[in-house]
Parts: C-alpha cells; structure tokens; sequence
C-alpha cells in the first residue's frame, strides 16, 4: 500500500463519523421519541438565508455559542452565521466534518442520560455535555469539541465589541498611517 | 511581470527554460538565481499576489486571503492544525523571519543517513552568506523585543539555560507586532519583495491563482506543467495555462508538492514522510499588563534543550526542541486557551497580562500526506512515543522559565485546566496533556514529503534534486529535505534551493560549453 492511498477508508470525514459510536448511533437518537425533530429556525437570526448549514446544524452552532460565550459582548445567532458563511467558501473537506460534528453534538446527549437534544439543553447544561466530550477518553469525541470551540473562539474574538474585554488595542493598519517602503515589481497585470 | 490569474477565462500557453511552481523560500531563491543567469523563468503560484496595502493585519482577513484552506487546515483527526501560506511569496509572507543556517549535527546525520554529501557547511556557507545579504538577516535588536521577549530572557538567565536573539529577515522593522498577518510595511524582507521582484524585473513571468494540475511528459521525462487559472475567493476554475519547459521544479511546499505528486505519479515515496515539528503553547499570567503584541513574536529562542539527552541505559532523559518566544491575536490566542465558558472568559480578560512561548519539537515520528478516495489531499500526524515525552519535558521547562521570570501562574491550556503555581505542580503534568486533541497543537514547518536521498527505495529526488525517475522534474522546497531541521527551516530551504540553482545553471553551462 502507497502511502498516497487511503487504507481502509482513515479518512478525515471517516474519522469524526465514528465520534460517539458514529452516524448509526446517530440514526437512532434521532427517532427516540425525543430526538424526533423539532422546528429549527429555517434562516439565521439576521434574517439572511443560511448558506451551507441546514437549519438544524444552525440551531446547534448557535446553541454551542450560547453555552460557551459567556459574558462575551458578541451575539451567538452572528457566531452561528459567521460559521455558516465561512464553511460556504473553505470547501471540503472541513464543511462536512464540521455538519457532522454538529450532527453528532445535537443527537449525543439523547443516548446519555439526558435524553434530550443538545438544542433542548439549558446553557448550564449543554457546557456539561461539552466539558465530557473534552475530557473524554475517546480522541473522536475530543475532537469534535475542539473542532466545534476552535470556529466559535475564534468567530466571536475577531469580533471588534470584543475588544472591551481583552484590551487588544487593534492592529496597527487601523490605528496609524505609516507608509509602505516602495517595492517595485517590474511590471504588475 | 507578475500576472493574475484571477478572473481570468483565457487559456494561456508559455514556453520557457524552467518552470517553478512555488513562490516561496525554495522557489523565490531557485527562480531568482536562474533568471539572474539568464534562463527564462515561468514562476506558477496556486494562491493570490497580495501587497503591503492588502495587509489589513487582522487575523480573518490574514486566514482567509493567504493561509492554506482558509487558516483551517488539520490532520484528519483535527489534533494538529497546519499553518502554510498559499500567496506569491510562500509562507515567508507570513512567517516570522526566524533565519537559522542549518545545525552542523543536521547536516551531518542528512549526509551520513541520507547520502547527501554536500550538505555540508564549505558548500552551503558561500550560498547562505549570499542570501543574508540579500536579505538583510541580522541578529534581531534589542528594541524589537517586546516584555513577553524579555521575560523569557530573564527566566532563561536566572535559570541557566542557554537561549539567543535569533537572526531575523527584515530591515528598519518598526515592530508593530503582526508580521504573521503580512508585512503591511515592506520591512520584513519576504520572497514577496525580494526575490520575486527580482524575477519579474530579469523578464520572468510569475502566475498567480494558478493552481498546477498535471505534469507534463514524454519519453520519462518532464516537459511542463499544467494549471487551471482559479477565482481568488472560491478557487473554482475559470481559465488554464500551459507552459512547456524542459526542466520543473516543484517548490510549492511540502503540502502542494506532495499534492501534486500524488496526483500525477506513483511513487510510494512522496508523502510517507511527513514533519511540521509540532508546537504547543504555553501561557503564563504575570499578573500586570505586559506588553505582547508589539516588537516582534519571537526576540528570543531557547535553544538549552535542543538536543535529547539520555540517561545510562540509553533511554530518553529529556530534550529535542527549542523553544521560541511568542504572542498571538486575541481569535487566536482564544482558541488556544483552554476552556469554555465563564472560566474561558476569564482567560481572555487576562490578554493583555500573557506571556507565550512555543515549541519547535524535533520529532521522530513523521505523519503522513495522501490523497482520500474522494481526490483530496489529507494528512495524518500523531504526536507519540517519544515525541510525546519531548512535548512533556517542554511544557515542564516552559513552566518553570515563566515562574522564574515571575509569572503569578503559568497554563498549560490542556482540556484538564492545568495550572501550575510551584515545582510541585510541574511534576503533574503528563502524556495525558498532549494526547491528540488535549490541547491545542500545531504545525508550521512542514518538511520531508518528497525528500532528497541516494537510495531510490527512501527518498523521491537524488541529492542534485531531480527524482530519481523523472527527468528533469526536480523538487526545491521543504519537501524535499530529508527530515526536520530542529529549528526554523527557511533559511535552510533558502540555500538547498540555491544549490540546486547553481548546480542546475552549471550543467547547463557544461552542455552548451
């Protein structure tokens, strides 16, 4: 076997599927009585229609941001839909790892003694279900927490309200006109 | 003439002596030599040609225009993040100008290991003292060192153990912090505004947005490339270009190489080897504001744990990283703390207050590049064995240079929340911290994935650079070194790839002789 094949189908989208025993155990959360779907909001808060997420994936990007912004001046609905539109232009293979991520997220807490969606939570407890999943023994699992945190962070500190908070004063582009040194490219088309 | 590729439906066909596909340390340094000497130069980059004026230094924007998939690229099981840049100019757009000649043990274990005996400081010297110069590499000032710089210092100092400014690639820097965003002053002295200027203005033409397909060949050689011409924002296709050279030198990094090998040859060689010396990231609160964002990332490399020391019997004792100074921005730095919550939120109230370093392990243990059965190219890389124990020793070492400094506490931002306050809390810290996907990890030196070599069996190109069964394809960026170089590897893929250009333009000379 080459090494510029893929053995035993280790892929990336096949690695995150097995987080939580995978999309069978996914499949069947989702027709307990209460994993049977609820209505999400079919477009993001802002009113803009969603690009790449189904509304399902949205409600638990938002819930996700709820539960782990907290006293963030940033809105989770903007999060949610600043992860949407990012996964409409970065292409695969992180849209479908992060739609089931997501997937997982939402079905998970319905094998646990929770039994409720992810979405159906509290704040309090949905930061509970995502402390065990990274904490937990599985790498899937850690993964998928990583994954999920890493987007929401990092879409809701390069917000600029965040600033307040940190005390990050900006970069130096918006804050003071020094000029380039001239370089000459020798002819630009 | 640097021409964009973007938006552009056309299709374009080029003739030349040598087509580079790569703009960065390998392909910059290679390309300018040549055309400097005469040769007709295509240069083919797969990212977009971006400016000082385009720098906004915001990381969205840094991420998004000029990092490989957007700043979003991981292993497949999303325990290592990979930091390339994809942008004409390479990752020396946003590295950090770090400018190590390679260490003489590396070269030694490369020529002994490997076969490749002109790796060696007589023949590698007279090419690095040409791009210091060109570049302007000194050793970095005092004045580009911010307070986090200095407190890593002072620890080091207070401790004993040995640490350097390190040689850096800019002239007049003002220090305002960002350089990882882009230069948006022209003072960080990047392939950009070095040598690609140079290419254009000795008649080559550099492509950008235009990402190599095919390889060209007949008769087991290589006669050109083939690209499709790519919209910026969406890299869909929208026209192509053809450019047919007798010789290819792929420099497009260790990713893109390894991509466009695996799609166009079979050899079991290209992507087994896969190195990025993994970084973690260490945190200290020194309980007061310190400045970390201006300067320059890293004044100050710790270099008293390079080399792996091992007790009696053999077994590892410790070592094999050096340690470099750091800061990120607040996105950043907010994925890379630990926790969520309130308790996250807490964290990053305390910005301002952070100290950093990060490791540059030298691992044993490479990962791996292939090509899913969807066609896109995946990596795999596991910190383990060893390699683990590295990681672990650094954190330690880290913990115990911020105390010394001052630091109130120091984080080590695992998914455990492990602080430490004493000695005593060091001696908790463990392999559970860095299993994949405890904490955040990453990798910026990719290396090795179509490596130079004698024995065709382990590596993809003989030592003058051309694969061992394609003629006249060569390979001249951080794919094709042999292994990691245990400290920042631009300036040593600066100098292989100028080798390769000074042997490359000495055969030529010979067969027209």
């Amino acid at each position: 076997m080459g090494a510029g094949s893929d053995p035993g189908g280790v892929s990336r989208r096949g690695f995150l599927r097995g987080v939580a025993g995978g999309t069978a155990a996914v499949a069947v959360a989702s027709v307990l009585p209460a994993g049977c779907a609820p209505a999400y909001p079919d477009r993001r808060a802002d009113g803009r229609t969603l690009e790449v997420l189904t509304p399902k994936e949205y409600a638990v990007a938002r819930a996700a941001a709820e539960a782990m912004l907290v006293d963030v001046p940033v809105s989770p609905d903007d999060v949610a839909g600043s992860i949407d539109a990012e996964l409409a232009l970065v292409g695969e293979p992180i849209v479908t790892d992060m739609k089931t991520v997501l997937s997982l997220m939402e079905h998970g807490p319905l094998l646990s003694f929770r039994r409720k969606r992810f979405t159906a939570l509290t704040p309090a407890d949905r930061r509970e279900v995502l402390e065990d999943w990274a904490k937990s023994r599985y790498n899937l699992r850690r993964a998928a927490f990583q994954a999920l945190k890493g987007f929401i962070v990092f879409f809701a500190y390069i917000d600029d309200s965040t600033r307040s908070l940190t005390g990050f004063d900006g970069a130096w582009p918006e804050r003071f006109e020094l000029p380039a040194y001239d370089v000459d490219f020798g002819g630009i088309a | 003439m640097i021409i964009q590729g973007a938006g552009r439906t056309d299709t374009v066909r080029e003739r030349a002596d040598v087509v580079v596909v790569g703009t960065g340390s390998g392909g910059g340094t290679l390309a300018a030599y040549l055309a400097e000497r005469g040769w007709d130069v295509v240069m083919v980059e797969k990212g977009g040609f971006y400016r000082a004026e385009d720098f906004s230094q915001r990381e969205e924007d840094a991420m998004a225009d000029f990092n490989g998939r957007r700043g979003l690229d991981a292993t497949v099981d999303n325990a290592v993040f990979l930091n390339y840049a994809e942008a004409v100019g390479g990752c020396t757009v946003h590295y950090w100008g770090d400018s190590f000649r390679t260490p003489t043990d590396r070269l030694a274990r490369w020529r002994s290991e490997h076969g490749l005996d002109w790796m060696i400081e007589s023949e590698l010297d007279p090419h690095w003292e040409s791009i210091e110069h060109e570049l302007g590499i000194h050793i970095t000032p005092e004045r580009l060192f911010n307070e986090n710089n200095r407190l890593v210092r002072e620890g080091c100092e207070k401790l004993g153990i040995e640490g350097h400014a390190p040689p850096t690639a800019r002239v007049d820097c003002i220090g305002c912090g960002w350089t990882q965003f882009g230069c948006s002053y022209n003072r960080k002295t990047s392939q950009l505004i070095t040598t690609i200027p140079r290419v254009s203005k000795a008649g080559g033409r550099i492509y950008s947005d235009a990402r190599v397909m095919k390889l060209l060949m007949a008769g087991g050689r290589v006669t050109g490339v083939e690209a499709a011409l790519v919209d910026r924002a969406t890299k869909s296709a929208t026209g192509s270009l053809r450019v047919d050279a007798p010789i290819v030198v792929l420099a497009g990094g260790a990713l893109g190489t390894a991509d466009i090998l695996l799609r166009n040859l079979s050899d079991d060689v290209v992507g087994r080897r896969f190195y990025i010396n993994p970084h973690y990231f260490v945190w200290a609160d020194f309980g007061r504001e310190i400045d970390n964002v201006t300067g320059v990332p890293c004044a100050y490399v710790v270099h008293g744990f390079r080399h792996v020391q091992r007790d009696s019997r053999g077994d590892y004792a410790g070592g094999g990283y050096i340690m470099l100074s750091n800061h990120q921005s607040p996105a950043i730095a907010g994925v890379m703390l630990n926790g969520i919550g309130a308790a996250h939120t807490d964290r990053m109230k305390r910005y301002r207050q952070l100290g950093s370093v990060m490791s540059v392990i030298d691992e044993e243990h490479p990962g791996r590049v292939f090509l899913g059965r969807d066609g896109v190219r995946r990596t795999e890389f596991t910190v383990k064995g060893v390699d683990q124990l590295k990681a672990v020793d650094y954190l330690k070492n880290a913990s115990r240079i911020f105390l010394a400094a001052g630091a109130s506490e120091v984080w080590i931002p695992d998914v455990f929340g492990t602080t430490v306050r004493s000695e005593s809390d060091i001696a908790r810290i463990g392999v559970r911290s860095v299993q994949p996907n405890a904490q955040f990890c990453a990798g910026s030196h990719l290396m090795g994935t179509a490596p130079m070599g004698t024995d065709p069996a382990d590596s993809f190109a003989g030592p003058t650079g051309e694969a061992h069964r394609v003629r006249g394809l060569y390979v001249a960026d951080g794919a094709a070194l042999p292994g990691s170089v245990s400290v920042d590897p631009s300036l040593t893929i600066m100098g292989v790839a100028r080798h390769i250009a000074a042997r490359l333009h000495e055969r030529r000379g010979r067969a027209g002789a």
